[in-house]
């Protein structure tokens, strides 16, 4: 059977537009944890190779730990590692979270906000504690 | 700052939308240019500014944003009564899709002031100055508020959303008892509006392949029917790294779903389920 086609049109028609998405759409509690804890997870992975370095120079040899420690110590130092704290905390707190959402508890709309702002506050409040404690017994670095 | 229900408007507004460039992953055709203005009608004393999104696929121009003062004495108190009020009052060309106009067809859906709701159960006095009216997010437009749902409606019947039996059929209805018909609740009063899938960054990224919660809720809906008889098979089609576990929990569709249902709530319990089979 032969189907006639029909004629090619003059002009290939125009795409239809794709509506904003991200460019508008509002951040919300929910959102903004969940890309929090994706940002922090690739922190942590550099993070990582900073304690790696770390380690390494402590293995190298007194000299080179000195070196690293410095490094460590000094003003951008404290400041990366505070962020690598508060990053590490954010994450472990939303891991947790993840954690119990998996056996489906917590997912009433007050509950996800709750454990949601339960989760800043917690990671910032273990962060500063970690840092009280870390100053106090190192001998403020 | 603690929401209970997806119907609370946040007062708390500490960011109107991310840091992001407005151009950042917007291809030349769906770039928005500045629109016109719509004055008001003279004589009007109580006026709010609507600044909505327009697209005219006959003109071949980029879509708009056009900025409509609407006199707030001679319109209802819902959203969708203003865009009405525009259709008849200003400019007739206004395309928006409607039909109840009490939030139980799911029409209306669309991004007001940067969150998904039906634009007759949202109060214009919830909305900001000015308020913005975009189409429902990350959707191919056809015109103005009018976007294309074929997609989301072929994800739908992807998950063959009706009862499929094995057992030859009864002779009257397939019963159930009121434990099995309460396990239903809470997902079969989903309208299909696709507020929540049209929210989810998740499906903004991988909407091709991501079912997306809207179709997962039913997905939900039809394993824990009592009567449904193809638990296996639905869970073998959902069981696939894109289709289902694309979803991270975000939990912007429960947030937005504007008729209070848990589309989040709906997929962790089918993770929960696969997982429980297997093991």
């Amino acid at each position: 059977m032969h189907i006639k086609t029909i004629a090619p049109a003059t002009k290939a028609p125009r795409p239809r537009p794709l509506s904003p998405n991200i460019q508008i759409y509002r951040p919300q509690l929910t959102s903004v944890l969940s890309i929090a804890n994706r940002i922090t997870g690739v922190l942590l992975s550099v993070g990582a190779v900073g304690l790696v370095i770390w380690l390494s120079a402590a293995a190298a040899g007194p000299g080179s730990y000195a070196t690293v420690q410095q490094a460590i110590g000094s003003w951008i130092g404290r400041f990366l590692l505070f962020g690598c704290t508060f990053a590490f905390f954010l994450h472990l707190c939303g891991g947790i979270r993840h954690l119990v959402w998996d056996t489906v508890h917590g997912f009433e709309l007050r509950s996800i906000y709750i454990s949601g702002w339960s989760v800043v506050a917690t990671s910032l409040a273990l962060t500063v504690a970690a840092w009280v404690v870390g100053l106090c017994t190192g001998g403020w670095l | 700052m603690i929401i209970d229900s997806s119907n609370r408007v946040s007062r708390f507004n500490w960011l109107k939308r991310f840091p992001i460039p407005r151009t950042f992953n917007v291809t030349t055709e769906s770039l928005i240019q500045p629109g016109r203005t719509w004055p008001a009608p003279s004589g009007a004393t109580r006026t709010k500014a609507f600044d909505i999104y327009r697209y005219d696929p006959d003109s071949g121009d980029n879509p708009r944003l056009d900025r409509f003062h609407v006199d707030l004495d001679d319109c209802g108190p819902m959203v969708l009564d203003a865009l009405i009020w525009i259709k008849n009052k200003v400019d007739s060309t206004l395309a928006f899709r409607r039909s109840c106009r009490e939030g139980v067809c799911g029409s209306c859906s669309m991004t007001m002031d940067g969150t998904n709701w039906l634009a007759c159960t949202r109060f214009i006095s919830d909305m900001a100055t000015p308020a913005t009216i975009y189409p429902l997010a990350n959707m191919r437009i056809i015109k103005d508020l009018v976007p294309d749902q074929t997609h989301v409606f072929a994800q739908y019947a992807a998950i063959k959303p009706w009862l499929r039996s094995k057992t030859p059929e009864p002779e009257k209805e397939r019963l159930q008892s009121v434990a099995e018909r309460g396990r239903i609740d809470g997902y079969y009063e989903c309208i299909l509006c696709f507020c929540c899938t049209s929210g989810c960054p998740s499906h903004w990224w991988n909407g091709d392949r991501f079912l997306g919660p809207a179709v997962l809720l039913q997905a939900w809906r039809w394993l824990t029917d009592s009567r449904d008889e193809a638990k296996q098979e639905r869970l073998d089609d959902l069981e696939d790294p894109f289709r289902l576990y694309r979803c991270h929990t975000i939990l912007n569709c429960t947030r937005t779903c504007p008729k209070g249902l848990n589309p989040g709530k709906a997929i962790a319990e089918i993770k929960k389920m696969i997982v429980e089979r297997e093991s």
